[in-house]
């Protein structure tokens, strides 16, 4: 058993040190984030159970670009699937099947659709994962309400102009319910 | 092949003084050393194959090395090809001969590796001109069958002869139990019809020289012909008739197209006439039943069998008082003799006036018919006697009938009599030891004639049967004889025909030829001429036979040795006989031929199927699988009945009935026949063996035990018969459900006088267009092309195709289940009134279609098409989706439901070498006969010669009888194959599918004024033709 | 905004929500979950022996002959797969037409699709001849040549269609789990249990940067689950289609099979959903009335669909004039198989018609009834279109009839068990009800109510 242990200690991501504000109303924290970038902090995380609205341009989080990937996959997936028939049925090993041409075009369009599709959509899946550094093993987390019923700000020491005691009155001051040194 | 078995006197090569001396411990020690080959040795299953290979090597060794010490004492030549080119692996084909009850065949045995494989017609054969029957074909099953007796057996008969021990015995000791035996005198010999002359001098030396009676019995006899012809031109032997020469051929209850006499050569003869031209013949059929023939009939009407009689004397009547044609009509004789049947015409529900006329207008080249199983009336013989006259007043002797026939009861069998003196003899208790030879009267005698209680007061009864069927289980000694195919012999098919029988494998189980026998015996008792004493084996005594008996006659200024070698490689020789001259009609054996009485019940029809005939080859699987070609029932017989009577009798279709004629009763499953007539039951024989081996177990019911014994002959018709209904019911196993085209474009018929105007005339054709380009076949392009009009529905092809491509047979339960797996099978059609309908006939291989609609749909490339335009199935590809034969419009192939490689040794040995065994799972099909392709591709690549057309022949094409199936290149314009694409009879089944298949069919023409269905007017699916039956 | 009932009743906050559904999970299973796991699992047990034998002795176990090559083995994989399309229908369609009553529903109907999905997929390998020799349709490099399959036969876009299909609901599914897995995980007592949902939540942790991408990701898959789960039925279809033979060769399939599933898998989501309100009481606030009456709404429209398609299949064999097309369509309704076609007819379109009066599309056990009855058309429906066109095509000579055998029995029976197994295995080890989109659309119809500004 400690040797799972172990290796899960081992391969735990160091969190980085901050202080975090933990609200029990969305709308709070929404209007917090907006005074939390607004005083300049940059890196600073906001963490819910569920995507709350508004959130994304209080914290100035761009849109998504994962579409492109999926775009860009869904693209190559469609040629693929035009190469491999034609290649296969036409090339490699060429098959005189029930009179038709080698290349029957039209036979082959549903499974090149299916091939787009599966691209894209594993691509896509992909991206999301590449991007929010998934899988990692144990995480520190603020509080595991966070994932139920409560939303929290985290500021790291980290961030442009941090000093603790500044930013726990500000979080105070922010309507927070509990604010806390923490790491994430 | 048996070459080592006999030392001959004096080799002509010798190895050691011992052996020029003939020393006695060399022979033994020559002997011996062939003693243990494989063969002899007991057979485990898995020991097959090897015992093969040795034994194969042996034979080819011995085939290949003159001037060795081994070298054959006899030569056995192959067909066409010098046997120093033997090669493994290579398929040799030798000349042969088969008999078939009265049937007899030249074929040519295809042997790989030493172990024949295949049984083909012999081209050269006047007869059947290289067609086959279905029998014929799978008799090769017979010599694999592993219920055949391996050794010579000893019954241990109580004195009732109930008793079932057996045990076997030492060929050495069944000689000398039988000699002492034979010393007692009072022999008689038993034995079918020989159709082999030196078999049948054979038997008569034996005869003498024991001072035995010879008597002859056959399963299904033709009796009444002879007896007939004897009395009618004094000649007690089988008329040879001429069917290809008659415009008009009336058939009066004959079945000559499938069981009657020598169904394939009227087959192949029938055909010739058949060709749609102003010449066409003509066949009217008046029948009882519906046989192939009367499917086949231009013009059909029905009666009862004990009507038969009364058909030819109304005929006689017309002709004679009516009509006053022909110089019998001023025979008092004659004219008394038909007086009393003036009123016979009035009964019959036929246009007796019309027939009559065309008869005489085509006199000289008509020919009237009757006989057979289903005329086997009290007055069989009468029957014989009018028909000879009505074929005289309409001067078709000499024309289409002529004089020798097969020499049956010939002089050769001289002296010979019949069953009936045999039973008093028995009685009269003339005889004590019985030698039964080539015959099963247990099985098919009549119980009335109490042969088993007469058969109580012999001692020994020696049957040389294969098998403990229902006669060898009553015998002593069952001295097991060889199959054909293991044995020398001979054979007279017609008069002057003769053709050798070589044996083609060395014998698989420790059997004896009859012939040997005799010769045994006789040299044991130290009797019979000079050429028993000089024979050591019955070889010596048919090669010797040969050389005093035809020899002489027919040397053509070649040596003996030429003149034989001659004969093994073609197989067939025509001799000269007497015979064949006009012979002038005895009216006087017309005298006292009387009506028969009229039963006003049912009336008992036994016949003979196709498939099963006498019943000898019961144990085949692939004939008892076979479908009939009018019913599609297989794996049963049945009591077939009328459309009227079975609603009368509110019967349902394989409902049981129990039928009694006299004492005697069976109880049958019912099948309901269109086309039969009112009034009639009929019942097959040839089922219900016992003892035959596990294939034939428990398969239907034995006719014969409903046929009487009455006045010294088998009464077989016309026999009335008590019905009951029971309430139990047997499901057939019927490869058919159901019966009618729907009004669609499947056979297209026409009448002969469209055709001529318009051939092909009714086809409905279609404009096909295409979306792409096609493919183009710049090599051959093979395609084939069936002719619905010689096609007769016989199904010789099934069982060709099933030989040649290691097809299964299934069982009944799962033809029930429809997953019987033939190849190529017979759609067959009823249209008009179901009472009496027309029947159409159309063999289905697979189309090889250019767009196969299964090679598009297979995931996985299995079914794919060649580059020479066949549409090949690549069975270790093929994961059995199945997907393919749904989307397959015919419906041709077929699925391995089960593991169907399973065979029960030495079944195995028939398995062709040059087709894959398909494993469970895997879909298959007719491939075109790919490999003989290739074969014949390959061959002509070797010689550097170009494939001529007709080089390459499928299997079903070579055995038709009627040579319906045209086969070759396409691309090549002047293949018989590429012209006959052309006719503009030639049609495409389904054409609006656009499939393109390289089947084609040409319409089926009828020589009538209209047609029965009326012709089917496509895309109308609601019209009715015939009904679901 | 328009009024409307709440989508969740009783008086729900956050944390509560979290713990009905979180609790489903924590809590030990009580004896009816055991006793109807048994019943699964013994159907199963027959499953696997039917199959077992079948593989074992060969085909010729079932009813299938010639001519009728396909029997209950397409038939149910045509069943199932149909029911495998409601989940992705009701993720992704109605996520994209903004549906929000669909979220309750939304994970145990994706659950469905996925188990329904992997229980059809046995069949296409199970009804071969050579089933050890399935992998032979997947085209990979191999010693064979290397023989490709072939692209042009349906069965190979089914091999593409159904495992993209599979592939793709199943990442959609999961995706879809990970926030509620991670919120199992932060509640977990139990150190194994923290573990283990920790290592299926992948260590996610809600940011809000993480929910952004999120948010496009599940919305993107949307947009491909659509047209692709409208592409695997029309791919079903084709099998049939693609044909030759009567019957089968009709242009309407696709639309109609599409619709047919969509009419089954609604059918298969109310027999669920109604059992699961009465196993786990609590989820009545989350799945209403109102849901089940939505769903009843959508079955009676599809079903209306599917009525028309068996009236158009009749006026187009008439009207295209082929003889084999007409004479196999007066078969179908007339023939020896006539019965299974009127039980069709009944179940798929007579019977659905009551969803008309609002009592039936409010009534449970009326609406539970109805749901297995159009299960059982739908399998009919299947039967129909396979058995009776196979069994009298072209020739007359090849007609035949179809009689099944026990193990056609036990294959169908068999797949239940297979199915209800993984299900209600689900049902007790995931989050049967989404947790964070219920929690958004918390507020939808409440007076008032402090979220209701969406």
């Amino acid at each position: 058993m400690d040797i799972i242990d172990r290796v899960i200690q081992s391969l735990r991501p160091k969190g980085k040190a901050g202080i975090a504000g933990i609200w029990d109303d969305e709308h709070v924290l929404v209007d917090a984030a907006r005074q939390v970038r607004a005083s300049g902090f940059k890196k600073f995380e906001a963490i819910t159970p569920f995507p709350v609205h508004g959130i994304d341009d209080a914290m100035g989080i761009p849109f998504s670009w994962i579409p492109w990937v999926t775009f860009i996959f869904g693209l190559l997936g469609f040629s693929f699937g035009v190469w491999f028939t034609w290649w296969t049925s036409a090339v490699d090993w060429p098959l005189i099947i029930g009179g038709k041409p080698m290349w029957s075009l039209p036979a082959f369009i549903p499974v090149i659709f299916e091939c787009t599709i599966l691209f894209g959509a594993l691509s896509s899946v992909g991206a999301l994962i590449y991007v929010c550094g998934l899988p990692q093993v144990e995480p520190p987390i603020i509080d595991p309400t966070l994932t139920s019923h409560r939303f929290a700000l985290f500021i790291p020491e980290d961030d442009h102009g941090f000093n603790a005691t500044a930013v726990e009155k500000m979080l105070k001051d922010l309507g927070a319910a509990e604010v806390k040194r923490t790491e994430f | 092949m048996d070459i080592t078995e006999q030392t001959p006197p004096t080799p002509k090569y010798w190895m050691s003084l011992e052996q020029w001396r003939q020393d006695p411990d060399f022979k033994k020690f020559a002997e011996s050393e062939f003693r243990t080959s494989p063969m002899q040795e007991g057979d485990s299953e898995d020991g097959w194959a090897r015992r093969e290979f040795l034994k194969l090597m042996g034979a080819s060794l011995a085939l290949t090395s003159f001037g060795c010490v081994r070298r054959p004492a006899q030569k056995i030549i192959p067909y066409a090809k010098q046997p120093a080119h033997l090669v493994h692996g290579i398929a040799d084909h030798y000349a042969s001969s088969y008999v078939d009850g009265l049937e007899g065949f030249g074929v040519l045995i295809t042997t790989r590796d030493g172990r024949p494989i295949k049984v083909e017609g012999n081209p050269d054969h006047p007869g059947h001109e290289g067609g086959m029957s279905a029998r014929a074909h799978a008799h090769i099953l017979r010599l694999y069958d592993p219920d055949r007796n391996t050794s010579a057996k000893r019954n241990l008969q109580n004195d009732k002869r109930t008793n079932r021990e057996t045990i076997g015995i030492a060929w050495e000791k069944l000689d000398e139990e039988v000699s002492a035996q034979l010393k007692k005198g009072k022999v008689a010999v038993l034995t079918n019809t020989l159709m082999s002359p030196s078999t049948r001098k054979l038997v008569n030396e034996f005869t003498t020289g024991f001072s035995a009676k010879h008597y002859v019995y056959d399963d299904i006899g033709f009796e009444s012909i002879i007896e007939g012809q004897q009395r009618a031109y004094g000649q007690a032997s089988l008329p040879r008739l001429r069917v290809d020469r008659a415009r008009y051929i009336l058939s009066v209850n004959c079945d000559f197209l499938g069981t009657w006499l020598t169904p394939t050569t009227f087959q192949r003869q029938f055909a010739k006439g058949r060709k749609a031209s102003a010449e066409m013949n003509k066949l009217v059929v008046v029948e009882p039943l519906m046989t192939l023939t009367g499917s086949n009939a231009d013009e059909r009407h029905r009666i009862r069998p004990s009507q038969t009689l009364d058909v030819l004397m109304a005929l006689l009547h017309e002709l004679l008082v009516v009509k006053k044609h022909s110089s019998y009509a001023s025979n008092s004789g004659v004219l008394q003799a038909i007086a009393p049947f003036s009123k016979s015409k009035t009964d019959l529900a036929i246009p007796v006036a019309e027939i009559a006329q065309s008869l005489w207008n085509n006199r000289g080249q008509s020919l009237v018919l009757a006989g057979g199983l289903s005329a086997g009336t009290e007055n069989s013989a009468a029957i014989q006697m009018a028909l000879n006259l009505l074929n005289s007043v309409l001067e078709n002797e000499g024309k289409t009938i002529e004089a020798g026939g097969a020499a049956v009861l010939g002089s050769a069998q001289a002296g010979a009599a019949g069953f009936n003196e045999l039973l008093n003899a028995l009685n009269k208790k003339e005889v004590t030891t019985l030698i039964i030879h080539g015959c099963n009267p247990m099985y098919s005698a009549p119980r009335t004639a109490k042969f088993v209680e007469a058969l109580g007061n012999l001692e020994v009864i020696i049957y040389t049967g294969d098998r403990n069927d229902e006669t060898g289980r009553l015998a002593d000694y069952v001295a097991t004889d060889h199959h054909s195919m293991e044995n020398w012999g001979d054979l007279e098919a017609f008069g002057g025909v003769l053709s050798i029988q070589q044996p083609t494998i060395r014998p698989l189980h420790d059997t004896r030829a009859f012939q040997d026998g005799l010769l045994n015996w006789l040299r044991a008792a130290e009797k019979g001429s000079a050429r028993v004493k000089n024979s050591a084996t019955w070889y010596d005594y048919l090669r010797s036979n040969w050389q005093e008996e035809f020899y002489p006659a027919n040397r053509g200024g070649k040596s003996f040795e030429e003149f034989w070698t001659d004969l093994l490689q073609k197989g067939v020789v025509q001799v000269s006989r007497s015979g064949g001259a006009s012979r002038s009609l005895a009216t006087a054996s017309l005298s006292g031929v009387k009506s028969s009485a009229r039963n006003s019940g049912f009336e008992l029809a036994l016949y003979s199927t196709v498939g099963l005939g006498d019943g000898q080859l019961a144990n085949v699987s692939w004939l008892q699988e076979f479908p009939d070609p009018v019913s599609k029932i297989c794996w049963d017989n049945y009591a077939s009945f009328s459309l009227k009577d079975a609603k009368q009798l509110n019967l349902k279709e394989g409902q049981f009935v129990k039928l009694m004629v006299g004492e005697s009763s069976l109880e049958v499953p019912a099948h309901i026949q269109p086309g039969q007539a009112d009034g009639v039951i009929g019942l097959a024989v040839g089922y219900g063996r016992e003892g035959a081996g596990e294939i034939a177990k428990g398969v239907g019911v034995n006719a014969f035990a409903l046929s009487q014994w009455k006045g010294g002959e088998r009464i077989t018709a016309g026999l009335e018969t008590k019905v009951t209904v029971l309430a139990r019911n047997n499901t057939f196993a019927c490869t058919q459900d159901h019966h009618s085209m729907e009004g669609r474009q499947i056979v297209v018929e026409e009448t002969l006088k469209d055709h001529l105007k318009n051939p092909g005339g009714q086809v409905h054709r279609h404009k096909m267009t295409t979306m792409w380009a096609e493919h183009k076949y710049t090599g051959n392009k093979w395609g084939m092309v069936i002719d619905l009009n010689t096609c007769n529905g016989c199904g010789a092809c099934v069982i060709a195709c099933q030989s040649e491509n290691n097809i299964p047979a299934v069982g009944k339960k799962y033809v029930i289940s429809g997953r019987e797996m033939h190849w190529i099978r017979v759609d067959r059609y009823y249209t008009g009134d179901p009472e009496n309908p027309g029947v159409v006939n159309q063999p289905l291989p697979c189309m090889h279609c250019d767009n196969a609609p299964c090679e598009t749909v297979c995931p996985v490339a299995a079914t794919v098409h060649s580059d020479e335009g066949t549409n090949d199935m690549i069975y270790n590809r093929c994961v059995g989706t199945r997907y393919c034969a749904n989307n397959c419009p015919y419906k041709v192939r077929r699925f391995n439901w089960f593991n169907y490689t399973q065979l029960k040794a030495p079944l195995n040995l028939a398995l062709n070498p040059e087709v894959t065994q398909r494993f469970r799972g895997v879909m298959e099909k007719c491939t075109f006969c790919i490999h003989r392709i290739r074969d014949k591709k390959s061959n002509a690549k070797l010689l550097d010669q170009a494939l001529k057309d007709g080089d390459v022949k499928t299997a079903c094409q070579q055995s038709c009888p009627t040579q319906a199936i045209t086969f070759g290149d396409v691309n090549n314009a002047n293949s018989a194959v590429a012209k006959a694409y052309q006719q503009p009879q030639s049609y495409i089944l389904l054409e609006e599918l656009n499939t393109k298949p390289a089947v084609r069919y040409q319409v089926k023409v009828r020589n009538t004024a209209e047609l029965k269905g009326g012709s089917p007017h496509h895309g109308d699916s609601h019209q009715k033709e015939g009904q679901h039956v | 905004m328009i009024r409307r009932n709440p989508l969740i009743l009783g008086h729900k906050t956050y944390e509560t929500i979290t713990k009905d559904i979180c609790g489903l999970v924590e809590r030990m299973p009580g004896p009816s979950f055991f006793a109807g796991l048994a019943g699964a699992q013994f159907l199963l047990f027959i499953f696997l022996f039917a199959q077992g034998m079948i593989v074992w002795y060969g085909m010729g176990m079932m009813g299938v002959n010639h001519p009728v090559g396909w029997g209950t083995d397409i038939i149910t994989f045509v069943f199932w797969i149909g029911i495998g399309h409601a989940g992705t229908l009701i993720s992704a369609i109605l996520f994209l037409f903004r549906q929000k009553w669909r979220t309750s529903i939304a994970r145990s109907a994706e659950a469905m699709t996925v188990f329904a999905v992997m229980t059809a997929g046995l069949f296409p390998i199970l009804h071969t001849g050579r089933p050890w020799l399935g992998y032979w349709l997947l085209p990979y490099p191999n010693q064979r040549g290397p023989l490709w399959v072939n692209f042009r036969s349906p069965l190979v876009w089914d091999v593409f269609a159904v495992s993209t299909y599979a592939t793709v609901s199943a990442v959609f599914w999961y995706i879809g789990m990970v926030p509620d897995l991670a919120t199992i995980r932060d509640r977990a007592q139990n150190k194994w249990r923290k573990r283990i949902y920790g290592a299926l939540s992948l260590g996610w942790r809600g940011t809000a940067r993480n929910w952004n991408h999120y948010e496009t990701v599940y919305m993107l898959l949307c947009g491909l689950s659509t047209p692709l789960v409208l592409s695997v039925h029309s791919i079903v279809s084709f099998d049939f289609a693609v044909a030759t033979l009567p019957g089968w060769h009709t242009t309407i399939f696709p639309p109609y099979f599409v619709a047919g599933a969509i009419f089954s898998g609604f059918a298969m989501v109310i027999t669920l959903m109604a059992i699961i309100r009465e196993l786990v009481p609590v989820f009545k606030d989350y799945i209403t009335l109102d849901h089940m009456e939505a769903m009843n709404k959508i079955i009676m429209t599809t079903g209306l669909m599917v009525g028309y398609a068996y009236g158009s299949e009749f006026f187009i064999a008439w009207y295209s004039g082929v003889e084999y097309e007409k004479f196999i369509f007066l078969n179908r309704a007339f023939g020896p198989y006539g019965w299974s076609y009127w039980i069709m007819v009944t179940c798929n379109v007579v019977i659905p018609q009551l969803f008309w009066f609002r009592y039936f599309r409010r009534n449970i056990p009326w609406m539970f009834v109805i749901s297995i009855f159009v299960n059982i058309g739908m399998w009919f429906e299947r039967f129909v279109i396979t058995v009776t066109s196979l069994h009298r095509d072209f020739l007359p000579s090849n007609w035949g009839m179809w009689i099944p055998t026990f193990y056609d029995f036990a294959a169908l029976f068999g797949s239940f068990g297979l199915f209800f197994t993984l299900f209600l295995i689900y049902i007790r080890l995931l989050p049967a009800i989404s947790i964070a989109e219920v929690k958004p659309v918390l507020g939808v119809g409440r007076d008032g109510g402090k979220h209701g500004h969406h």
